[in-house]
């Protein structure tokens, strides 16, 4: 029983990371330019399914496909950008609603591009790492410390550098901002592009792991608002938290109760952490 | 000049008719796109074909008339609402008498009320499980279910099952499955069967679009079954058999929904992967010149690559079918008196990509493959004629 | 110019007299039926100024209910709405409470509501002694009115049931209508222009926001008890957040600064893949397009663009 539990945990941290990046992806565009991007999820399948055909139809090893797929999703992020987004900046209604046609366009183009049928790519790492009576898969292990690097990382660019402080100055005060020489515009663009390249590179490492359909985004970006505001909107670190402790909810609360409910232990834990702490765990309080 | 014109619309009325009597009208109501577009993509794609085929070769005779098809194909993407709006299309302003589909449950049961009022009027030929339960009761002559039925003494679930403890002699079964019809369906039929051999059983439902199966499978292990029973589309296949043998949780697979692509695509970490596919298309193609054919015409009519996959889900409402129609009408010597129609395809015995015939009750059957493959890759194809 | 307002009205409600397509009539039950949802979702989203994600399973709840109460005690359609309403009622305060007592704001707000709606769903979807769950109910029996002077008269064929919906979607702009011009809405008004400031004019923001919330769900319960019996089938898919989204998108469309607003864009995302030939998946992107252009370029929607067209005239 131990086994079990202490295995799932660990299975739960390395999905929460998933979780926990495109968390980032909303915590960040959220925070600078006012609205949830719903269609974050939509990048992440953009990620994979370029990623997907880079390794198996262009022939190119995993690593090598990672950069022009991340490059590819956020130039397409940046198109997005520049056509839609740009006119709903702080509008959350808008936005949102942007998103979810987004969405159904994005998702019908892929039907039409790669079909229903679930794609599955060639294995990166296989085999498994035996810890005790507990099998770790070698692939889910490098995904982890992948993701939860590119999310420290980021932490570690917006606390330290002069762009990230910038970019929090922004959020807390934009005319100041603007007035001390932040190139606000620029700021709000580049924000989203870089959410979108995090959601492309969680999708690259989904198809790693896991089988392609065009409709995969829309489990992800749920998950991925769920655990930003878990872990407060406006933290970095709050969203890497946030989805750790999304995926561990989930995967013990589906050992112990039925496995049915699963997506409803992450949202229980959602709404009472909301209750006791409105601002999430790590979030600003207002 | 109005009364010019008013002959002239009466003339063009009175000529329309005769020229549709030489088209017959063919309906289907697939979910071509949404989340279940699994299960509509390929009938939806095979149909087309095998129209342009016989409408290419210049049409089919009845009597001393040649007719041409004309295909009505819209998508209900899984959604009721939008199934009953188009059938009322078809048979009220298209009349349309052969409508094929749907192939899922929640669709066939919203539109069945409206269908029976039609009842003598037109045929529904479709492979939702749920028609099973309609077939044969009154003022439903009008129904036929195209697909395999697994429970019953024909069916091949007894056939699977006595095989596989046959071949393994497993004592317990964990099995996995979505929580919607098909699952629930699908566990209402074996539970029962499995219990009746003396198997003991251990069920866990999975939420549909679940990617991750660590926690659920690691729970059913923890059971000690000797094989696991998980369905039943390769969406959710390929992620359950790798994870389970990552996980190092099963070795074993038993499957009635599926193909056999998550098994080979294991080979190395599973010792044995039983599968029921209504054709390994793979092996197929090389054996038999029908489905080289098929596979050939696909690509040339869609130009794109044959998906192996999703093939096997023809044996519904796809390609056979519709040349099965066509000898049926033949032989009835009409294309509108569905009672004859019907009379006849419940007679006859097809033979086309599959050997299609219909028991009493109007259900299919068809001949079909169980795959075995044990470790490295070793495939043992078995191919049964249900009869 | 007042007769004006009337005629579309005045063409419904003859419109089955004149046109014998069982196809087209059909479209347009269910798109007064979806718009008696998209109606009161617009009481709480546009006139209230909250994004509630929990319609649909409002909408949900509704028909299980209203069907249950029916086939399990043998009542008529008409007293099972009670049990319907009260359930509603009881569900809505304590969604509303937690979410309006903890004073979340409107993301959040909209975030808990889908995690309730969801809960809502799983919960459905689970519990087959009472729902059958993933396979459904089949609704077989039919509301019965009584007509003084035709006697009791089943709800049964196209045309009775055009009436029906009718009639239930103006009964529902009536209520909208009602509220909205009392002082309860113009305090809704207040809330959605600016909440800090309504709350220091003495508005009681927590209660105005929850009843606002309860009327909208239980007018989309009964919008949902009225689709259930017309369709013949309820599954647990009516409490999905694509439900919602597919109102919100009606609202927006149709233009959510006004109450029939949101009947026009229920009649366009309701008929429009019918009339338009496209493959599937092209359908798809036009649905996706048409909301993306409606915000960018008509963020009033249709009815709100032109309206304001003709005052600027």
């Amino acid at each position: 029983m131990m086994q079990l539990l202490i295995g799932q945990v660990l299975n739960g941290i390395i999905v929460g990371t998933l979780y926990g990046v495109i968390a980032l992806g909303v915590t960040l565009t959220f925070g600078i330019t006012g609205i949830v991007n719903f269609a974050l999820g939509e990048f992440m399948m953009i990620g994979a399914y370029f990623t997907w055909y880079l390794v198996d139809f262009g022939g190119l090893p995993f690593a090598v496909a990672l950069l022009p797929a991340v490059a590819g999703t956020a130039a397409c992020g940046f198109l997005t950008d520049q056509l839609l987004f740009r006119f709903t900046r702080n509008n959350l209604v808008n936005g949102l609603l942007v998103s979810i046609g987004l969405i159904s366009v994005v998702e019908a183009g892929a039907l039409l591009l790669w079909s229903a049928t679930p794609k599955e790519m060639s294995y990166v790492l296989t085999g498994s790492l035996q810890l005790g009576g507990i099998s770790l898969p070698r692939m889910k292990l490098l995904v982890f410390g992948l993701l939860a690097a590119v999310i420290l990382c980021t932490y570690a660019a917006l606390s330290r550098t002069w762009m990230g402080r910038a970019a929090y100055a922004f959020a807390q005060n934009p005319e100041a901002a603007m007035l001390m020489g932040v190139k606000t515009a620029r700021l709000q663009t580049g924000v989203v592009v870089y959410s979108t390249a995090l959601a492309g590179f969680g999708g690259s490492l989904y198809a790693s792991l896991y089988t392609l359909e065009p409709a995969m985004g829309g489990l992800y970006i749920l998950k991925g608002v769920e655990a930003a505001i878990l872990g407060g909107i406006g933290s970095p670190l709050g969203s890497l938290v946030g989805g750790l402790i999304l995926g561990v909810t989930e995967a013990v609360g589906s050992i112990y109760l039925p496995s049915a409910f699963r997506d409803a232990y992450g949202l229980i834990f959602v709404v009472a952490i909301l209750l006791y702490r409105p601002s999430g765990l790590f979030g600003a309080d207002k | 000049m109005t009364r010019m014109l008013v002959w002239i619309c009466a003339i063009a009325f009175a000529v329309t008719p005769s020229f549709a009597q030489d088209v017959v009208k063919i309906g289907q109501i697939e979910a071509q796109t949404g989340p279940n577009a699994i299960y509509g993509y390929m009938s939806s794609q095979g149909m087309p074909i095998a129209v342009d085929q016989i409408n290419k070769a210049g049409g089919f005779k009845v009597g001393d008339k040649t007719y041409k098809l004309e295909l009505i194909s819209p998508d209900t993407r899984g959604d009721p609402k939008e199934a009953s709006i188009q059938l009322k299309k078809m048979l009220e302003t298209d009349g349309v008498k052969f409508v094929f589909g749907p192939f899922l449950s929640n669709v066939f049961v919203t539109v069945e009320p409206y269908a029976k009022q039609f009842n003598g009027k037109f045929l529904m030929m479709g492979g939702a499980t749920r028609i099973h339960e309609f077939l044969d009761t009154p003022d439903h002559e009008f129904l036929m279910r195209t697909w395999n039925w697994d429970a019953g003494p024909k069916g091949f679930g007894n056939l699977m099952v006595d095989r596989l403890i046959k071949d393994t002699g497993a004592k317990k079964v964990a099995i996995l499955i979505q929580n919607d019809q098909g699952g629930k369906v699908i566990a209402d039929i074996y539970l029962p069967m499995f219990k009746a051999k003396g198997v003991e059983t251990q069920l866990e439902f999975f939420e549909p679009g679940t990617k991750d199966f660590s926690a659920v499978l690691a729970k059913l292990a923890a059971g000690k079954p000797d094989i696991l029973f998980p369905g039943y589309t390769d969406a959710a296949l390929y992620d359950i058999v790798r994870q389970a043998t990552e996980g190092n949780y099963f070795r074993r697979f038993f499957l009635v929904r599926g193909s056999l692509g998550p098994g080979l695509k294991n080979k190395d970490q599973i010792d044995d992967y039983f599968v029921y596919v209504p054709k390994y298309f793979e092996q197929a193609e090389k054996t038999d010149p029908k489905i080289a054919k098929f596979v050939a015409d696909y690509k040339a009519f869609y130009k794109r690559d044959f998906p192996y996959d999703q093939a096997p889900l023809c044996s519904s409402s796809c390609y056979d079918h519709v040349f099965m129609l066509v000898e049926a009408m033949k032989k009835a010597g009409s294309v509108t008196d569905v009672t004859k129609i019907r009379k006849e395809l419940l007679a006859m015995t097809y033979d086309g990509l599959w050997k299609i015939s219909y028991d009493e009750h109007g259900e299919e059957i068809i001949n079909f493959d169980v795959v075995h493959m044990t470790k490295g890759g070793k495939i043992a194809v078995t191919s049964i004629e249900a009869r | 110019m007042k007769v004006l307002r009337w005629l579309p009205w005045v063409a419904l409600a003859v419109l089955p007299l004149v046109l014998h397509s069982n196809f087209i009539l059909t479209i347009f039950i269910f798109s007064f039926i979806l718009g008696m949802a998209a109606v009161s979702f617009n009481l709480v989203f546009g006139f209230t100024g909250q994004l509630s994600m929990f319609h649909a399973a409002a909408f949900g709840i509704g028909a299980y209910v209203t069907y249950l109460a029916v086939s399990r005690w043998h009542v008529s359609f008409w007293i099972a709405l009670l049990p319907t309403i009260a359930i509603t009622v009881a569900i809505s305060i304590v969604v509303g409470v937690i979410c309006f007592k903890f004073k979340l704001k409107a993301f959040y707000f909209a975030v808990v509501t889908m995690a309730f709606s969801e809960l809502a769903r799983l919960i459905v979807l689970n519990w087959n002694s009472v729902t059958n769950g993933t396979l459904g109910l089949m609704v077989l029996d039919k509301p019965v009115v009584w007509i003084p002077g035709a006697g009791s008269l089943k709800i049964d064929g196209t045309t009775a049931w055009y009436y029906f919906s009718f009639i239930g979607l103006m009964m529902t702009v009536a209520v909208c209508a009602i509220v909205l011009r009392s002082w309860i809405g113009r305090c809704f008004a207040a809330i959605r222009l600016n909440e800090d400031l309504a709350q220091t004019l003495g508005i009681d923001i927590f209660r105005y926001k929850l009843l606002s919330f309860m009327i909208a769900n239980i007018l989309a319960a009964l919008a949902g008890s009225v689709y259930a019996f017309y369709i013949g089938y309820i599954e647990p898919s009516y409490l999905s957040i694509a439900q919602s989204l597919d109102i919100i998108a009606m609202v927006l469309l149709g233009g959510r600064s006004s109450i029939i607003g949101p009947i026009v864009g229920a009649f366009v995302l309701t008929g429009l893949p019918h009339v338009i030939e496209l493959s599937a998946e092209l359908r798809v992107i036009l649905y996706g397009l048409i909301l993306i252009l409606t915000i960018l370029l008509m963020p009033n929607g249709i009815v709100g663009t032109l309206v304001s067209r003709r005052r600027a005239t």
